[in-house]
């Protein structure tokens, strides 16, 4: 199995996998259970090989316990489902927190924050030259009076054809702006409230999978009814290397960890899936911040008026 | 309308019913609402053409606007009225930023004050939700009657000023009020101790009042910290009558008494903590001086 995979990383995948290897991660551990039981059974069918997957009796989860208990809003719940095989099956029922995946869905703040982070890299290099910067135009074309025609000074005049150009643009033209923190804040909310939603949140135990084979990542994906576009979230950002492997052949399948979460990918992929870590760490930060009460001192220093 | 059931939707669960019936929120269908982007174009024609909003000639187009209250050579408004001095030395008087009764009732409610413990300066300021910048003159809060008929609270605090009515609405609750002198360089280490202690300088003396806070301070009527305590407690005694009230006696709550009968040294600044003192956050130590001359001068 680990050759196989040092064949796979060494051809065809990215360094970055490389460097997941290197790094002891349980689904390693969990891999060479699986395969010993595979060389068991020796089985040749792809999928029938993965189906024994032990587990205790469901559900599995059940209760969460909620930080700052709403006191006027109904929580959410959602199913908690596995990725260890490719047929959904559902491990328990968590409650989610209403004030971060049942906030109102606000389509201007969600479109704030998508076209802030469109704009904040963006650099226009559009440009055009003013009369100085035209090539000559230092002479003055006809004598002032006696020709009978119209007065210049310039061929390069803005009036003149060829001439230069009055208010073009010039570069480089920087588009960045700060979005205020609190709209930032909602624009998670919203978004991660419409996605769940529209059922297009969906919650897993963790990113394990059995295989490294990218058509497992297909058929789940298929089976499921998720994306095409997935965006698979965890809590830390060093990833299982089956799934980094299954994901890394194609574009739509995308990984990311918690800090990275942002509106523009999530409404980027049709589906979001999260972790039950990584559920817990969004509900932490966000409600940390919501009920913080020292805001106004912690934003000071991040102000841009504040010098 | 949307609903499940029986049950009507409304406000926020509407909005997300309704989502579930939309197509998929993405990158392409969602916008801002109407004009809340401003697009900076420069008009042509009749869309704010040839002048551009700035007029014809003069101060429009040239920003020479002229300097603020003058008439173009009237004898202008400021100058035709009589000089009226309200504000004279404005920059030299103490000013105590207010806070209503039912600002600190709320803050009560919603658990920012510990009413178990009396309740100062920097108590007020650890709610973060006042500022307090000494270097403007600020020195301290005062409390003003606003929510005077809602308050409830049972407490011991300590304010920089406080009107007579709501010297009466506290201690008709059974509670304690004093009002208190900071100067500037306590004021500093009071609004935030965990920066002050971490600067690692020793907590300062409180000075005494300026000439013209002492008669204030020395007032019993005012419940000045420098006041005889049996005249305060005649003074709350006819206060008591003359609104109208019963005074509730303090004994009578043994559990509370010890709390509400604190009060700090006139040359205290903290509760619990003596002036002179240092104290390390780091190795959660406090070090008190022991040489004679600083013991001299932090005695008060």
């Amino acid at each position: 199995m680990a050759t196989k995979i040092i064949n796979k990383t060494v051809t065809e995948f990215s360094l970055r996998i490389t460097r997941c290897f290197f790094v002891p991660s349980k689904a390693i551990q969990t891999n060479a259970a699986l395969f010993q039981e595979r060389s068991e059974t020796s089985i040749t069918n792809v999928e029938e090989q993965l189906l024994p997957t032990i587990r205790p009796p469901l559900p599995i989860i059940y209760s969460r316990k909620l930080a700052f208990p709403p006191k006027f809003k109904a929580v959410r719940q959602a199913w908690v489902s596995n990725m260890d095989t490719v047929e959904e099956e559902k491990l328990g029922l968590i409650d989610l927190h209403p004030e971060v995946f049942a906030e109102r869905p606000r389509v201007d703040i969600i479109h704030e924050n998508v076209r802030w982070q469109q704009l904040y890299r963006h650099v226009s290099y559009a440009n055009t030259k003013v009369r100085y910067e035209v090539r000559g135009g230092g002479r003055k074309p006809r004598p002032q009076k006696g020709s009978g025609r119209s007065r210049h000074g310039s061929i390069r005049s803005p009036i003149w054809r060829g001439g230069g150009i009055v208010h073009g643009p010039r570069s480089p033209t920087p588009y960045f702006y700060m979005l205020s923190f609190n709209a930032r804040l909602n624009g998670l909310r919203s978004t991660l409230s419409a996605k769940l939603a529209q059922d297009d949140l969906h919650i897993v135990d963790s990113l394990d999978i059995p295989t490294d084979d990218p058509s497992y990542l297909e058929k789940l994906v298929e089976e499921r009814g998720w994306g095409p576009a997935v965006l698979f979230v965890d809590d830390n950002d060093i990833m299982p290397l089956n799934i980094t492997a299954a994901s890394d052949v194609h574009g739509h399948y995308n990984l990311m960890p918690v800090y990275g979460l942002n509106v523009h990918s999530m409404l980027k992929h049709h589906t979001l899936v999260l972790t039950l870590a990584a559920v817990e760490r969004i509900e932490e930060r966000l409600l940390f911040h919501l009920n913080r009460n020292d805001a106004a001192e912690a934003g000071r220093k991040h102000r841009l008026d504040s010098l | 309308m949307a609903g499940v059931g029986n049950r009507v939707l409304a406000g926020t669960d509407r909005a997300l019913d309704l989502l579930r019936e939309l197509p998929r929120l993405s990158l392409s269908n969602i916008r801002s609402n109407p004009k809340a982007f401003k697009r900076n174009k420069r008009g042509r024609g009749q869309h704010g053409g040839k002048k551009h909003g700035a007029g014809n000639k003069g101060s429009g187009q040239r920003q020479n606007f002229m300097r603020l209250g003058y008439e173009t050579g009237n004898n202008p408004f400021y100058l035709r009225v009589p000089k009226e001095p309200y504000y004279k030395g404005h920059h030299i008087r103490r000013e105590y930023p207010p806070i209503s009764l039912m600002q600190l009732q709320t803050l009560i409610d919603t658990g920012r004050l510990d009413t178990s413990k009396p309740i100062d300066l920097t108590a007020l300021c650890n709610t973060k939700l006042f500022q307090l910048s000494p270097f403007e003159n600020q020195y301290g809060f005062q409390l003003t009657d606003e929510g005077l008929d809602n308050f409830k609270g049972r407490i011991n605090i300590e304010v920089q000023y406080a009107p007579e009515q709501v010297i009466a609405a506290i201690e008709k609750n059974g509670g304690v009020i004093t009002t208190a002198f900071y100067d500037a360089p306590s004021l500093i280490a009071m609004r935030d101790p965990m920066k002050f202690f971490a600067s690692g300088t020793p907590i300062p003396k409180r000075q005494m009042p300026p000439e013209n806070a002492v008669e204030y301070y020395t007032d019993p009527k005012n419940r000045g910290y420098l006041a005889d305590p049996d005249l305060v407690a005649l003074e709350r005694f006819k206060l008591a009558q003359k609104y109208g009230y019963e005074l509730p006696d303090l004994k009578k709550d043994p559990e509370l008494l010890p709390m509400m009968l604190e009060r700090k040294d006139p040359r205290q600044i903290f509760f619990g903590l003596n002036p002179g003192w240092l104290v390390n956050l780091k190795d959660k130590k406090i070090f008190e001086p022991e040489d004679e001359q600083l013991l001299e001068y932090y005695r008060s």
